[in-house]
């Protein structure tokens, strides 16, 4: 949302040396830390996990604390740090591959488009401006209840309407690369236009793709959580933040631990989400 | 008013006719592909599957899929959206119960998110103290999915201070029959100032949860565009021939800050649509988010399909319209 700040072209070794001088960079490298750190927990979930996640393992409604319960049981019973643990697993992996999915696609198009301009960029450009005027996550709400609910449709519905915003982008870049000296001499030299694009266009655009990505885990993850929490992600009684909170809802006055601390550990996804974001667009800025 | 003006206006609404035409295109095909069977559910759950079959022949659902889909838009057109398997009413008859009642939600909630915007905007420009504090509770703010936003609400608000009531539109459903359908607008006419009071309070805490993040995102680029604003040399001119503070700061630098704010409330309030069916549900706030909640639940396709394409109507013809004064503010900006 800030300007961009116009930094000295410069390698990785600024950066570091930046690092040394107590610059605002080390914040940025623990958000980004953090996010691997959240990675390599939500792959190792199952393990960590204390109890089963899907059989009732205690008495239903206990406290924080109680009979070994680190986070208490939900209504029936099952352990919620256990759930909370797999559903963490779910969310986190499932909003990478719907970022990967879409940046994929919005790559292949936006780089097609950038690369071969004329109609072609006209009409892929028109196709992304229409799924872009439309409201996102209705849509994929809309696109989740017409496939049924289950995880892979959820991807499905997201990833559908989430690459034009990367295509938009990564398109806008490739067009200014093209039309740098050095794009144009390889033109000149006689160089196919398939090894322009992976060898001069790409490789250009990646810092940019890369930044846009990160920026939006956050997004996802929120997004990813409302589908959930109307039902339309995994089936009960797969563990699933938002769809745990939404079943537990009429238990909010009395045990109030059950349907809140589904979307807190939501929250702490999508913060830190938001915080390597940030910290991942500094850093390619300081280094330039 | 000058004619090229016009022929931009026009391209404009072109485009917005275009977009809504996917839209139908969209949630046409979407229908088709859930599978649901109005015919099923007229002849009910008994039939055998001829009596099915009979009933698809004659409602047509086995014509051609263009025939379907001209027959689908003419029904659009005049208003038809099909019977909605949950309620068996008319499913436009449906959303014009519960649309008043969202309306008044994302309008409310607009108010709070323009004045959070302003507040978070203003407050960073001037260096009040504190302003970090703000920064860092508008990040959270912003991570956090409004559902959880709504539970805090109601820990807080409701089973701890008891200010706010947590769930419905008014205390007593049957005290307004209104002409309107918009309950503050009902009390007012009915000269009942303690039931406007009373549907305020029930808007307050839905409405905060619907326009957390907005608030966050149109408040960025608030601040951004001021700042960048404040700095530029046309300022410095304005303050140096002697403008007063107020004119400068009215004339100059609200307006020019303007365009990128206007586009980013557009987007939100986008935003605020797609998040009612979360806030709706979460409060039992009976409108349109609540309406196809339901629906969901049952894979109340027909009704989905016919919710999704009131809001994203309203939504596109929102952005028009924050186009239109985008240009009115900076006729720089193009339009279509």
């Amino acid at each position: 949302m800030t300007a961009v700040a116009v930094a000295p072209r410069s390698g990785w070794a600024s950066s570091v040396l930046r690092l040394r001088a107590g610059d605002s960079l080390v914040s940025s490298w623990a958000a980004v830390g953090l996010f691997f750190l959240l990675t390599v927990f939500a792959l190792a979930a199952r393990a960590i996990a204390p109890f089963d996640a899907v059989q009732p393992t205690g008495g239903p409604r206990l406290g924080i604390m109680v009979q070994g319960h680190i986070l208490g049981t939900d209504q029936v019973g099952r352990d919620l740090l256990s759930r909370i643990l797999l559903g963490l697993q779910t969310s986190w992996l499932t909003a990478l591959l719907i970022v990967a999915i879409g940046l994929f696609i919005g790559m292949v198009i936006g780089t097609t488009a950038g690369t071969f301009g004329g109609w072609v960029d006209t009409l892929l450009m028109r196709v992304t401006d229409m799924f872009l005027s439309l409201p996102s996550t209705l849509v994929a709400v809309a696109v989740a209840a017409s496939l049924g609910p289950s995880l892979v449709n959820t991807v499905i519905a997201i990833s559908i309407v989430w690459w034009p915003y990367y295509a938009r982008i990564i398109r806008g870049e490739i067009r200014s690369w093209a039309a740098r000296p050095h794009v144009e001499a390889a033109r000149m030299a006689g160089v196919s236009w398939p090894r322009i694009m992976v060898k001069h266009l790409i490789p250009g655009v990646i810092p940019t793709a890369i930044v846009t990505a990160s920026l939006d885990v956050g997004a996802v993850v929120l997004t990813l959580a409302s589908l959930s929490f109307l039902g339309l992600g995994q089936p009960a009684p797969a563990p699933e933040l938002g769809a745990d909170t939404a079943k537990s809802l009429v238990e909010l006055l009395s045990s109030w631990w059950i349907p809140v601390l589904p979307g807190v550990a939501v929250m702490i996804l999508s913060l830190t989400a938001n915080l390597a974001g940030d910290g991942i667009r500094k850093i390619f800025q300081a280094k330039g | 008013m000058n004619q090229l003006l016009w022929k931009k206006i026009g391209l404009r609404l072109a485009t917005l006719v275009g977009i809504l035409f996917t839209l139908t295109i969209l949630l046409f095909v979407l229908e088709e592909i859930s599978g649901f069977d109005p015919a099923a559910v007229k002849v009910g759950a008994n039939a055998s599957p001829e009596a099915i079959q009979a009933e698809r022949e004659r409602m047509g659902l086995n014509d051609p899929i263009l025939v379907r889909y001209v027959r689908y838009i003419g029904g659009v057109v005049q208003g038809d959206l099909g019977t909605s398997y949950r309620t068996v009413h008319a499913i436009t008859d449906d959303i014009a119960m519960y649309l008043p009642a969202s309306i008044e939600i994302v309008g409310f909630a607009f108010v709070l998110a323009v004045l959070g915007a302003s507040f978070f905007a203003i407050s960073s420009q001037l260096r009040w103290p504190g302003t970090s504090l703000v920064r860092g509770a508008m990040f959270v703010a912003y991570t956090t999915p409004g559902f959880l936003l709504a539970l805090f609400g109601i820990l807080l608000f409701y089973r701890t201070w008891k200010v706010f009531p947590a769930s419905g539109r008014i205390s007593d459903p049957d005290a307004l029959n209104g002409p309107t359908g918009f309950f503050t607008i009902d009390a007012l006419l009915a000269g009942r100032p303690d039931l406007f009071a009373d549907v305020v309070s029930h808007l307050v805490l839905p409405g905060i949860a619907l326009a957390a993040i907005p608030a966050v995102a149109i408040g960025r680029v608030l601040r951004s565009s001021l700042s960048q604003t404040i700095t530029s040399d046309y300022i410095r001119t304005a303050q140096m021939k002697g403008l007063s503070e107020w004119r400068v700061l009215t004339r100059h630098v609200v307006r020019n800050s303007l365009p990128a704010t206007l586009s980013m409330l557009g987007l939100q309030v986008g935003f605020m649509f797609s998040g009612l069916i979360v806030v709706e549900k979460v409060f039992s706030y009976p409108g349109i988010g609540l309406y196809m909640a339901n629906a969901l639940g049952v894979a109340d396709f027909p009704a989905i399909s016919g919710g999704t394409l009131v809001l994203g109507t309203i939504y596109v013809v929102s952005n028009t319209v924050v186009d239109f004064l985008q240009s009115a503010a900076d006729p720089r900006v193009e339009l279509a």
